[in-house]
């Protein structure tokens, strides 16, 4: 499955963290540093592979300890909308 | 690995907006949320959000306007729309200049730019500047008079997903009220045919309602009439003199009697209760913290409200001018002992603290503005019971 964070939401990264506004339902969202880490990487489309390998790298930790972390972080964006549907995904 | 998503309660949800302006991209009910990133916002010093004034031009006359005299002709006033030309001081902002001052704002943390003018909608970067904003993944706020919500327009701006919304300025519960203030026949029923038919495009759209005194036996009826419609709205009680220094516009504004009156009457739910300590932390606005203004030439304000300017865009970027400015440095070292009328004031939890009424009437950011004073007083008499020291001449309808 690929992921890309819907581009038409305005957001802005004020130091670690990032706010993400949607204006369809009037939420804002605030993103912590791994989360807004993982919505700067999705400004393109990522699969939770490449995402986990990305952060394992950046944390210096193993993939299997991060993954877990990234796929509940994708669950959260994706069930509060922020996230499309890409061509191709599985 | 941190908690994937960390939703909005983890910031303060204590506070209210610090001004108005604060509010102006929320509908009822949203206020925690916008007041707990206008608090990151204060505390960090991010200009957060900014309004734009894309042009002084207008197409309506407003009495109360607080640009400029509207109803000055003659070498003072430019090119401008037939109904009220704007000044020829210095040009407006041409396009190539909002551009590389959006992607400065951008850089220096801005999430939340209101447009506001003159007309926005008269103003023709008004679309090029939407599309801007979208690239750029800027939230945007409108403030107009709604007269010019064409169908076409309306379908337009509907297209933006970034547009939050827009507040449109309603000044009476009847066309000949509202028209009288405008100055233009028949602009009462294009502002609201103009808000039913970009809300019918599913953009969210607030009225913003200025009382002053010939609308001021309406202000029941101007509520009743939101409420009827379904419009989110929002009050505002005091008029300013104008940012060309003209007073004409302080004619408009209400009386101390008048202001009683309304706080008995239709306003009765809307009274200041001070149950909120206006401490050192409280006491200031978020001007020059988490807001600033852009004018249509370029000057840079604390608040759109606030017409003091700490530097030209056209002179230096506005990451300069917000980091470095010594106008904004002084205005964030202010405490309450700075502000000599208002630090022994009793009426502090009753008042709006309107620094833009108070700045427009002293000429000092830190000065008053005795209608605000006033205004806090009576607040204070009507919510303590006691009789305020204003005769109440008015029968006010109180059609709620």
């Amino acid at each position: 499955m690929t992921y890309q964070r819907d581009p038409g939401l305005p957001f802005q990264k004020l130091e670690e963290e990032t706010i993400v506004v949607d204006p369809r339902t009037r939420e804002v969202h605030l993103l912590n540093d791994t989360a807004a880490r993982v919505w700067e990487l999705l400004a393109s489309s990522s699969t939770l592979d490449e995402l986990t390998e990305t952060l394992a790298d950046e944390y210096d930790a193993t993939p299997e300890a991060v993954r877990a972390g990234v796929e509940e972080l994708l669950a959260g964006l994706r069930d509060k909308g922020l996230l499309v549907d890409v061509a191709g995904a599985a | 690995m941190d908690s994937a998503l960390r939703a909005d309660s983890a910031l303060r949800v204590d506070s209210a907006p610090r001004c108005q302006d604060d509010a102006i991209l929320t509908r009822s009910g949203d206020h925690a949320v916008v007041s707990q990133l206008q608090s990151m916002a204060y505390e960090r010093m991010i200009p957060l959000n900014v309004s734009l004034e894309l042009t002084l031009k207008c197409n309506i006359r407003c009495l109360h306007c607080y640009n400029f005299d509207r109803d000055t002709a003659g070498p003072a006033c430019g090119p401008g729309d037939a109904a009220s030309p704007a000044p020829a001081l210095s040009p407006e902002l041409s396009l190539e200049e909002i551009f590389r001052v959006m992607g400065e704002l951008r850089a220096a943390g801005t999430l939340f730019l209101s447009l506001t003018g003159g007309e926005v909608l008269s103003s023709p970067h008004l679309f090029p500047v939407l599309d801007r904003a979208r690239e750029l993944n800027l939230a945007v706020q409108m403030l107009s008079n709604g007269t010019l919500l064409r169908p076409g327009v309306a379908a337009r701006l509907a297209s933006y997903r970034n547009l939050l919304g827009v507040s449109i300025s309603v000044y009476g519960a009847t066309p000949e009220v509202h028209d009288a203030i405008t100055q233009i026949r028949g602009s009462w029923r294009r502002t609201l045919d103009g808000a039913e038919r970009l809300r019918a495009q599913g953009v969210a759209v607030r009225l913003k309602l200025i009382v002053m005194r010939p609308n001021v036996h309406e202000v029941g009826a101007m509520r009743a009439l939101c409420d009827a419609r379904g419009f989110p709205y929002l009050l505002d009680l005091t008029v300013t003199a104008r940012h060309d220094g003209t007073q004409g516009s302080l004619a408009m504004r209400i009386t101390e009697r008048e202001l009683g009156a309304l706080y008995q009457g239709p306003l009765s739910d809307l009274i200041p209760n001070g149950s909120r300590a206006v401490d050192e932390a409280a006491f200031p606005c978020n001007c020059a913290r988490g807001n600033a203004a852009i004018s249509a030439r370029g000057e840079v304000f604390p608040c759109v409200s606030v017409p003091w300017a700490a530097g030209n865009i056209r002179q230096q970027s506005f990451g300069e001018i917000w980091r470095s400015s010594p106008v904004f440095e002084r205005i964030r070292g202010l405490k309450i002992a700075d502000y000599p009328a208002c630090a022994p004031c009793p009426d502090k939890s009753f008042c709006s603290r309107d620094r833009g009424a108070a700045y427009n009437a002293s000429g000092s950011y830190t000065g008053t503005d005795p209608f605000v004073c006033a205004a806090a007083g009576v607040a204070r008499a009507v919510a303590e019971n006691r009789a305020p020291d204003v005769q109440l001449p008015l029968a006010v309808a109180a059609a709620r």
